[in-house]
């Protein structure tokens, strides 16, 4: 890695003339006529910046960064598999990244939205798809409203939300925002639901129903969950599965089969469009029959004349975002869907819970595992038994020195320094080898060279950096 | 870790602790929760002259990875709030029972002084939950 | 095609290590009657299949050579600069730069990023981004009933109807009451128990409002109540005052017009600033400056972060947990591509061009112009022969104004224009042949 850059803001000069305009060819008048000038600005402090020197600015910034075309990114829960190429190639085709959204020639699109419609509820075992939500946590707030209307429809009052307390935060998160308050489950011994909470909270009458996801964040399957969905459904509420870890399940078992009757994916961990930095994701949700009237308008319905789309659906939750969702990133994972096919998706299923269980017994040997079985698509270690009061985040941050991603840290909660490491399936074997080495390198450290870990990281652009300082006093912008 | 829990003052199972001077009840949050939160960041406090009850939540407590909440002891008008905090949360950690104080409160019923732990019963307290 | 580097031998060898015979042995704590023997799927297809299959679809599109449909989504040039990085595969394979040491250059673009919009805007603080536009206005919504601790807000006519229907949807969510009234009842319906008033400027009908006169009616009714302003093209800000110089204190915007593929309407870019006094009421993710634990150098890394989801789970003030990263980076290249004197010259041209056809419209006789305030780079026209309009458009490779009647049923015979940068002079020339057409041909109104 590099060297410390200066900001963009340090690099302009007042000379420099930009090329992306184009020369202006019409009579123009006086702006001042047009707008009157108490409505105009003075000054726009942006400098102008000469293109080779943007040009080097970035490439050097992405030099200082590292994603899943650098190496192995074992972040528990992100899924970060690789991104095809062919994804971006087909995402920037002028037919799909050149489409108004309110254009009418647009039979292209919707035939693709409906097809991984089609493609999805096949995957998840449902019967109705939206492809609205912009994102994971926008899928769950999606599903969480669907559930709000289907209540209040039949007239039933039911304003609470079952979250175990494994959950990712955005659960609780979402769950509130479409106006729940939160009953928190703890997990079992086991790291599973237990089943006499789960049916005493139900007997209570007034639970909408569970947020589960399955395997769960400890990644492991939760082997009680035609119990948990019985209960669940039994005292007549809904099941709504957080997709986030729906990777290893490919092909092997549907969140339907499973009794849930709401499900959102995350298109940029399952489907590998890229996670760019932190967004745009996309994540559909997905309802069985009995749902299907509350999805999100507008929606697509096949008609006579082929393909429409309506605003008019039952007992819709209404709008959830302006036009179609992130189209941009459907299409790349509607090519994924296609490249794999029946066969490759199960092989993804597959060789996720193979390589997550290959890294499990590797580092098992070294690191604590609190919940010792085997695993599906990511494990949890800690670091308890650590000499020398080394920490997760020590261990982190040495992970970074040897050129790898750190693993999810501090997370799940229930988890004390956990250390969540989740391989994905398209690491080779090499790979997951090399970073096993550096594992054990780094646990050798602990023991002979703490001082170093704690000091980690040191090949870094930047060492360890002051986050205390940095909340006290924020620095936002320059 | 050994903790410091002055004797003089009164505790709540969510690790408060209040020091009662006639009517007006001080309040801020324990040794023990300071340590756990870790370094303070921010602390929210509550306007002056809102009413509370007891066992509603009136602060706000952030570190860099985690908030905690200030929970009225007592039912009580607000009368005071510690300012400086805006500016030095590092207060909190630095002087949990001094000048990391939160709030003071007019107590309304002087009966919810008996729903207090003492220092002998919060003691127990942390170390049921160290295990 | 699975992406899978591991020959039949690797995964023997593995399977040995981890001590099971066959890989279906590793699903062994699924209750058996719910494992299922393969999907129903097609068999994938080799790359230049899926390639053939694809293109074949996108035929089903129409490209135009030039647009003049707006309405919340804008073809603006895109400097190549722009794709050029976010094609950068350490910016676009990588996740949410936790761990800030690996991630210090995409930490350091996201505040570059946050610097850009608050030098824009002119607000204090601005957030690493949200979903897009219409989603941050809803978040806006709740972070000001928040605030506020009232549950009531106003928004004004004239806001995009989609961002309407969706701020609609968050609220009634969390319980919050709406009233959508036009900004002369203003006065008449701002009371003490409103949280915020929403607003657009420029509207949706392309008015450009002067903000200074809003937002002294609300603080003088009802100083408490919280302004928040919304804008579907802030290019507009190349020329126009900025909401930070008058007194907005949330301001938000769609920014997919800073270098972004309309997409069929997504991914776009939620633009989110408000008042420093807000800071630790903004959702979404926040990227500050600092220095090293025990060192000199500066850095960057997500900051409070016990605002959002992750650590203070159903208390925190939204569930966003992703921003839209990578149409940030878009963004921030985008306008330093650009500099001031881009900025300056693309909003310019923008008015410059609609008002030259507005002028030469006012001459075509059955065309009305129905905007009586200044407007951007959209204005609404009444139309004697829409159907005809929009097929002469067609015709001529142009995509065609938006028909208002979609979003308001009785606007029947009017268009909204739009006309950036991006329309040449023949383009326009088009148009006119087009609008001329439809005036003389009465056939076709049905």
């Amino acid at each position: 890695m590099d060297e410390k850059e200066l900001l963009i803001f340090q690099k302009g000069n007042n000379s420099t003339h930009t090329n992306f305009i184009p020369k202006l060819d019409i009579e123009i008048e006086k702006l001042e006529n047009i707008i009157p000038r108490n409505l105009l600005r003075d000054d726009i402090p942006i400098p102008d910046v000469s293109e080779v020197e943007i040009v080097r600015h970035y490439i050097k910034l992405s030099r200082m960064n590292y994603g899943v075309d650098s190496g192995i990114y074992p972040l528990g829960s992100c899924t970060m598999k690789y991104n095809p190429k062919i994804n971006e190639y087909v995402a920037r085709l002028a037919e799909f990244s050149q489409i108004h959204p309110l254009q009418e020639e647009n039979e292209g699109t919707l035939q693709l939205i409906n097809a991984i419609s089609v493609l999805l509820a096949e995957i998840t075992g449902m019967d109705g798809f939206t492809l609205q939500p912009a994102a994971g946590a926008h899928g769950e707030l999606v599903g969480l409203l669907i559930i709000k209307k289907y209540f209040e429809m039949k007239g039933v009052k039911k304003n609470k939300i079952i979250v175990p307390d494994s959950a990712h935060g955005t659960n609780p998160a979402s769950a509130k925002m479409a106006g729940f308050s939160i009953i928190e489950l703890q997990s079992n011994q086991n790291g599973e639901v237990p089943l006499d909470h789960l049916e005493f909270a139900m007997q209570q009458g007034d639970v909408a129903g569970i947020m589960l996801t399955n395997p769960n964040t400890l990644g492991v399957f939760d082997r009680e969950i035609l119990k948990i969905t019985k209960i669940v459904h039994k005292h007549g509420g809904l099941c709504y599965y957080d997709g986030a870890n729906l990777n290893p399940m490919l092909g092997i078992c549907r969140p339907r089969d499973m009794g849930f009757d709401i499900v959102h994916l995350n298109l940029h961990k399952t489907f590998s469009t890229p996670h760019g930095g932190g967004g745009p994701g996309s994540g559909p949700v997905g309802v069985i029959k009995e749902l299907i009237p509350f999805l999100p308008t507008p929606c697509i319905i096949t008609t006579d004349e082929g393909l429409v789309c309506t605003q008019d659906r039952d007992h819709s939750i209404g709008r959830i975002k302006a036009f179609w969702g992130n189209f941009g990133i459907i299409v790349r994972a509607y090519v994924y869907i296609l490249s794999l096919g029946a066969e490759g998706l199960k092989r993804v299923g597959q060789i996720a819970v193979l390589n997550a269980n290959y890294l499990r017994i590797q580092l098992q040997k070294k690191y604590y595992l609190p919940y010792d079985r085997i695993c599906k698509h990511e494990f949890v270690l800690t670091d308890k038994n650590l000499p020398n009061e080394v920490t997760t985040e020590d261990i982190a941050k040495r992970i970074l020195d040897y050129g790898y991603y750190a693993p999810t840290i501090y997370f799940p909660l229930i988890v004390n320094g956990a250390m969540m490491v989740e391989p994905t399936e398209t690491e080779s074997k090499k790979s997951l080898d090399n970073f096993i080495e550096a594992m054990y390198k780094i646990y050798d450290e602990a023991f002979n060279e703490p001082d170093r870990l704690k000091s980690a990281p040191l090949n870094t652009p930047v060492g360890r950096l002051d986050a205390v300082n940095a909340a006290r006093n924020p620095i936002l912008k320059e | 870790m050994e903790y410091r829990f002055p004797s003089e003052l009164k505790y709540l199972q969510t690790h408060e602790w209040v020091r009662i001077e006639g009517n007006v009840a001080s309040v801020g949050i324990t040794d023990y929760a300071q340590h756990q939160l870790g370094d303070i960041v921010y602390v929210e406090l509550p306007e002056v002259n809102t009413t509370l009850n007891k066992g509603s939540s009136v602060a706000e407590i952030e570190s860099v990875k985690a908030v905690g909440e200030l929970m009225m002891p007592l039912t009580g008008k607000i009368i005071e709030i510690n300012n400086i905090l805006a500016d030095k949360p590092e207060l909190v950690n630095s002087s949990p029972y001094g000048s990391g104080w939160m709030i003071k409160i007019e107590i309304s019923d002087k009966s919810e002084l008996n729903d207090l732990l003492s220092v002998e019963a919060y003691k127990e307290v942390v170390n049921a939950e160290k295990k | 095609m699975d992406f899978v580097s591991h020959d039949d031998d690797t995964i023997a060898e593995m399977l040995k290590v981890i001590g099971v015979d066959k890989i279906e042995d590793l699903f062994d704590d699924i209750p058996k009657d719910i494992l299922i023997n393969g999907l129903n799927l097609p068999e994938g297809l080799s790359e230049p299949d899926v390639l053939m299959k694809l293109k074949k679809l996108g035929k089903k599109n129409a490209v135009y050579s030039n647009s003049f449909l707006g309405a919340g989504c804008y073809f603006h040039y895109i400097p190549t600069l722009v794709d050029f990085v976010v094609s950068r595969s350490e910016f676009y394979t990588s996740y949410t730069p936790y761990q800030a040491e690996a991630s210090q250059g995409y930490l350091q673009a996201i505040f570059e990023y946050q610097s850009v919009i608050s030098r824009l805007t002119k607000m204090d603080v601005a957030n690493a981004s949200m979903y897009d536009g219409s989603t941050a206005l809803a978040e806006a919504a709740i972070m000001a009933s928040a605030i506020t601790r009232k549950n009531q807000i106003i928004l004004i006519e004239g806001i995009h109807p989609e961002y309407i229907e969706v701020v609609k949807t968050y609220c009634w969510g969390q319980d919050i009451k709406h009233k959508i009234i036009s900004l002369e009842k203003l006065d008449d319906e701002l009371n003490q128990e409103i949280a915020a008033v929403l607003f657009q400027n420029p509207s949706f009908f392309g008015d450009i409002e002067d903000t200074s006169k809003i937002v002294n009616l609300i603080r003088k009714k009802n100083p408490n109540c919280l302004i928040v302003q919304v804008m579907t093209d802030p290019t507009c800000l190349g020329i126009l005052k900025p909401p930070g110089e008058t007194d907005i204190d949330i301001f938000v915007a769609e920014g997919q017009s800073f270098g972004i593929n309309p997409s069929f309407g997504g991914p776009g870019l939620g633009i989110f600033t408000a008042k420093e006094k807000f800071l630790r009421k903004i959702p979404g993710r926040l990227v500050g400056k600092t220095k090293e634990i025990n060192g000199t150098l500066n850095g960057f890394l997500l900051t409070l972060q016990a605002r959002e989801q992750h650590i203070r789970r159903e208390k925190a003030s939204s569930n966003i947990c992703t921003n839209q990263a990578l149409c940030s980076l878009s963004a921030l290249i985008y306008l330093v591509s650009l500099g001031k004197t881009g900025l300056r010259e693309i909003a310019t041209q923008n008015v410059q061009k609609s008002q030259f056809v507005k002028n030469k419209l006012k001459k075509i006789p059955g065309y009305e112009i129905l905007n009586t305030k200044p407007t951007y780079n959209e204005f609404m026209v009444k139309c004697p022969n829409v159907s005809t309009l929009i097929r002469e458009c067609k015709k001529q490779d142009l995509l065609p104004p938006l028909q208002l009647s979609k979003y308001y049923p009785h606007m029947k015979n009017v268009v909204l224009i739009c006309v950036t940068e991006s329309n040449t002079k023949e383009s326009i020339e088009k148009l006119f042949n087009a609008l001329e057409l439809a005036n003389n041909n009465t056939e076709g109104t049905a």
